[in-house]
């Protein structure tokens, strides 16, 4: 166990986002399945954090929470000063819209729209004018820009991940989360994104926050935080592949 | 049990959406064709009962030879009859005018009349009168005539005992029993209608009438349902066309609903597919697969088949109380049985064909390649070659069959030609038109959408989306939209047709009964001079226009034509006369306005010369106009009172038109007593109420609109449940598509208002589409059934049908894109 986070109810700590006593129980009575069992946990401003954990740690159910799509049974969730647990369906819809990205292990695009289309959609969303000078930056960077005009169908599996990471980008969100953004890529294609993720953490300053089971994804991350049986279980600071593993098997054999 | 039938009921208990679903599109499919076998009963049997005189009930009418009393009592012991019931009438003269006495049992089955008020006659000399005869005649309930019946028969007394509703009210009508009209001393029957015992064989008591009774001339013995469709027939020679229209509506209708069901079992087909690959990749072979959903499919078949047929039992036994809560008398649709197990059988059939379909596309591919074919459906753009080849040759046999119905079109309303023959080849092209629609729909939902999603594109993103979405899954939009246009393109045909009969009506009722009375002799007979000045004095009488006719005239090759000078500017109805081409207005000395088929028979138009000859006299007169059907007062030619005189027609008028200066029935009486009191010196004129067969030919049209209203409703129903069934599963079909949508950050109402744009969008689309394909075929269809009808188009009744189709697909929307808002983004995007 390493040294402890800033206080994260601290508004100006570090923390783009953090989870306060955080729990989530689903179901109820002798079925009731504590999925998170009080977890505080603060993500910093700018950097690649990877969350890790066996299959039901809890990594999917924090980062669901963490980004306003599910609720949380009781605790808090501080996006930037503001609790989400305590907000309506509206403000938590504009937060996401504004001030919340995600890439997805499935891509999640939308087949009827074309990559820019897609790239572009949490913007029209918020009404907002993209970033021009920005947004082509991006789409270099993330070597794109042959491929604005194909549908998602048209794309290989690396080049649609890639447009669902510029959609996850264009709005410069506060906070993006990634969902094993490489579990349904090719190694090259999936070694290609992270360094992308890592990327933007390292030279656009953003906050990123991956879930994701692989030790190899995760030595992309700056910070990596162990999960287990829904609590927190230790973290990693600047990792590589076997100290991740180390860690994992240590885990595994705690229980 | 069958290891895949046990996952599949499995599936049917986690899901019973899915299975709903599947079941829904069969469900509608044997709903609505139930539903059309019913409204065909319905219409059918109300077009009989209000055009024929013989009540249902009546198996056999012995008429048309000498038939005597006994003759009836024969026929009333024959075995097998439970009813026999004499019809026959007199005219007794009256001092009003001449009164019919009309045989009538005044109650039970066969009974023609209504009772209102008093009782029915019981007795010899005892009659019931009709309302309108009470008025016209003056015979009160209670009052006592001597009249003579006729013949040298002694005068009777005749007590007025009631008043009785009849169906066809002519004013100068009663009814009694037997010896009433028997009264003048004739012992013969005009007709005897029959009601058998239920279970009676039919024709054994036929056989057994013609041979009991042979007098001199032999009368004929015919079945109920053939007289009273020979009657039907003879009161409007529309029935045949209008019952061909009705089974026309029976085709397209099933047509419908195959497309409805079609088009829901293709996103099914995609959910199945999945499904149905995983079990062949862990083993279920391809027999054990086929039976198992063999099996389900006939269940679901066979339970939403028989809910279908129960729904639309109950529908069709609603409508003729809901109906004649309105005032429309219609007739109940019976329960038709064969056509019962024939929709359960299809429906069946259906089922068990769709659900085997994927289960053989499955078996062909390879499991790892289904399983990775996309979830959504609709995500392909445009056709492949073979599908746009296939298209076209569609489209273009539609048009080459369209084309023949065009050249085989009568080109008079004398030619003779087989409107069956003609609709059925209307219908083929027609249901061609629909498939070529559905095969090249993803391409032509790009045009439209292009320019309905322009103003919805400056709504923001919403509408952006909205239009986007349609347009990038132009399959699926198609599949909606077609069907959507298959209700415009029905309700497009039925006010097509509706509104071109109702104008044809409206102007042959014009020139038919341009003012309210006509009062007139045989040919021949002049007015003397004072009665139309008699006539204008009377202040229950306006308008009164004396007027010539004339027989006898010869224009160019067409015999015996009629002229009449009748004022065009005296009776303001004229002005409503449908013109071909020129202007009634312009009528003036040397000049005529012609019917249209004389001019096409004299090979004329506006502006040509016609000679007009009569006893030896001619003249050469310009046609100011050309009209659609007759000249007024059946003729073919309109002329100037001076050019009738060249003809050597006499100065003095035959006869007289003229309207009640009071409104209703009332006014209609007195303006009635009126016109008998100017003529009275001149027994041999009498006085015709024109209005009154103005008021029938309005009864025959309100008949029509009621057939006209069922289908109607009938279509709208099919387009609401199809689209709204369709749109639910494209809602269903695309859960995960809402929750990414709802994860990037849009709203919850955002979300609701994109799908329902989108609905509504499909609903635009569709009506683009019907209303292109469905005006022509429907002017099509009125050029076969009449060729005289004019070819409208009700602008406002279109733009209506448009809008109200737009707001029900866009509701149709509304409760699925509730439902998919409400879906938690993460539920959502868990989905397959």
């Amino acid at each position: 166990m390493q040294r402890q986070s800033s206080p994260v109810t601290d508004r100006d700590s570090l923390a783009a986002v953090a989870a306060v006593d955080l729990v989530k129980v689903y179901g109820a009575g002798d079925t009731a399945v504590r999925a998170l069992d009080g977890v505080t946990v603060g993500f910093e401003r700018g950097r690649f954090t990877a969350i890790m954990g066996p299959s039901g740690s809890g990594k999917s159910t924090l980062m669901h929470c963490l980004a306003g799509l599910d609720t949380a049974t009781s605790g808090q969730v501080l996006l930037g000063g503001t609790d989400l647990t305590k907000q309506p369906d509206k403000v938590l819809t504009k937060a996401r819209r504004e001030r919340i990205g995600f890439v997805f292990q499935s891509f999640n695009l939308l087949p009827q729209l074309t990559a820019a289309a897609n790239i572009t959609l949490p913007l029209d969303l918020a009404g907002r004018k993209p970033d021009t000078a920005f947004q082509d930056k991006l789409i270099g960077t993330l070597g794109l820009s042959g491929r604005l005009g194909h549908l998602p169908a048209e794309l290989s599996g690396g080049q649609q991940q890639r447009v669902a990471l510029a959609r996850a980008l264009v709005s410069r969100p506060e906070v993006v989360f990634a969902d094993e953004p490489t579990g349904n890529l090719d190694s090259r294609s999936g070694a290609e994104v992270l360094a992308l993720l890592r990327d933007s953490a390292r030279e656009l300053g953003q906050t990123i926050v991956m879930v994701t089971h692989d030790p190899g994804a995760a030595a992309y991350a700056d910070r990596v935080v162990m999960l287990a049986d829904g609590r927190l279980a230790g973290e990693i600071h600047q990792p590589d592949i076997a100290a991740v593993t180390d860690a994992l098997q240590s885990l595994a054999a705690g229980r | 049990m069958n290891p895949v039938l046990r996952t599949q009921l499995a599936g049917v208990g986690k899901r019973p959406a899915r299975l709903l679903l599947t079941g829904l599109a069969v469900l509608v499919a044997s709903f609505v064709v139930y539903a059309t076998v019913l409204a065909q009963q319905i219409t059918e049997r109300s077009v009989l009962n209000g055009l024929s005189g013989t009540p249902e009930a009546v198996d056999l009418v012995v008429q048309n030879g000498s038939i005597k009393k006994s003759d009836l009592d024969t026929i009333s012991k024959l075995p097998g009859v439970a009813e026999a019931v004499p019809r026959t009438s007199i005219g007794v003269r009256m001092p009003a005018g001449d009164l019919v006495i009309a045989t009538d049992p005044g109650s039970g089955p066969l009974s023609t009349v209504k009772l209102t008020e008093g009782r029915y006659p019981a007795a010899a000399g005892e009659i019931a009168v009709t309302p309108r005869t009470v008025e016209r005649m003056a015979l009160t309930v209670g009052s006592k005539h001597t009249v003579s019946p006729g013949g040298d028969a002694k005068p009777v007394t005749l007590t007025v005992v009631g008043v009785v509703q009849p169906r066809d009210d002519i004013g100068f009508l009663s009814y009694g029993l037997l010896p009433t009209a028997s009264l003048a001393g004739y012992d013969w029957i005009e007709r005897v209608d029959i009601r058998l015992d239920s279970g009676a064989d039919a024709t054994a008591v036929r056989q057994e009438i013609s041979s009991r009774i042979r007098g001199e001339s032999p009368p004929e013995v015919a079945t109920g349902a053939d007289t009273r469709l020979a009657e039907a027939r003879e009161a409007a020679e529309q029935v045949d066309q209008v019952f061909i229209v009705v089974k026309v509506f029976v085709a397209v209708a099933v047509m419908a609903a195959g497309l409805i069901a079609a088009s829901t079992f293709r996103i099914v087909f995609a959910q199945r597919m999945r499904q149905l690959a995983l079990l062949r990749a862990v083993g279920a072979g391809r027999g054990t697969m086929a039976r198992a959903l063999a099996a389900e499919g006939a269940l679901t078949g066979l339970v939403v088949g028989v809910t279908g047929v129960l729904a639309a039992l109950a529908v069709g036994h609603l409508i003729p109380p809901a109906l004649s809560a309105f005032g429309f008398e219609v007739s109940s649709p019976g329960f038709p049985l064969a056509e019962a197990a024939g929709t359960v059988a299809l429906a069946v059939l259906i089922t068990v064909v769709a659900v085997l379909a994927p289960a053989l596309s499955a078996a062909r591919v390879a499991p790892l390649e289904a399983l990775r074919s996309a979830s959504t459906t609709g995500a392909k753009q445009g056709v492949g070659r073979l599908r746009a080849v296939t298209g076209i040759l569609l489209a273009l046999a539609a048009a080459g069959v369209a084309y023949q119905v065009w050249t085989g079109l009568p080109k008079t309303p004398d030619d003779e030609v087989d409107a069956q023959n003609l609709l059925l080849g209307i219908v083929a092209s027609g249901g061609l038109a629909f498939v070529a629609l559905i095969t090249l729909g993803p391409v032509l939902v790009r045009p439209v959408l292009t320019l309905a999603g322009w103003p919805l594109r400056r709504l923001g993103p919403v509408g952006r989306l909205a239009v986007g979405g349609v347009g990038g899954s132009a399959r699926r939009a198609a599949a909606v939209s077609v069907v959507v246009a298959l209700g415009v393109t029905l309700l497009t045909g039925v006010l097509v047709c509706g509104d071109s009969i109702r104008v044809l009506a409206e102007r042959e009722t014009i020139a038919a009964a341009p003012a309210d009375f006509e009062l007139k002799g045989n040919t021949g007979t002049v007015l003397n001079d004072d009665v139309a000045e008699r006539a204008r004095q009377s202040t229950e009488l306006t308008r009164v226009t004396p007027y010539r006719w004339a027989a006898g005239i010869t224009i160019g090759d067409f015999q015996d034509a009629g002229a009449t000078d009748v004022s065009m500017t005296a009776l303001p109805r004229l002005a409503g006369l449908d013109t071909v081409s020129g202007d009634v207005t312009d009528l003036a000395p040397g000049k005529a306005i012609i019917a249209g088929y004389l001019a096409e028979n004299a090979g004329v138009t506006t502006g040509g010369q016609i000679t007009l000859k009569r006893e030896g006299k001619e003249v050469r007169l310009t046609v100011a106009a050309v009209l659609g059907g007759q000249t007024p007062l059946h003729t073919e030619a309109l002329l100037d009172p001076s050019d009738l005189t060249k003809l050597g027609v006499p100065a003095a008028p035959t006869g007289v038109l003229a309207d009640a200066a009071g409104a209703g029935e009332e006014g209609r009486t007195a303006g009635l007593q009126a016109l008998r009191a100017a003529a009275s010196a001149q027994p041999d004129i009498s006085v015709e109420v024109l209005a009154d067969q103005r008021d029938q030919i309005n009864d025959a049209l309100a008949t029509l609109m009621v057939i006209a209203l069922a289908l109607i409703g009938l279509t709208v129903l099919i387009a609401i449940v199809g689209v709204g069934a369709t749109t639910a599963l494209s809602v269903v079909e695309r859960v995960r598509e809402s929750g990414l949508l709802r994860a990037v950050g849009m709203s919850r109402g955002g979300l609701h208002a994109m799908l329902t744009t989108e609905s509504a969008l499909y609903g635009v689309i569709g009506a683009v589409l019907g209303l292109v394909l469905g005006v022509p075929y429907a002017w099509l269809a009125v050029a076969a059934l009449a060729n005289d009808a004019p070819l409208t188009f009700p602008v406002w009744q279109l733009v209506a049908v448009f809008l109200v189709l737009v707001a029900l697909t866009a509701l149709a929307g509304v409760l699925p894109a509730r439902r998919a808002a409400r879906v938690s983004p993460v539920t959502a995007l868990g989905t397959d």
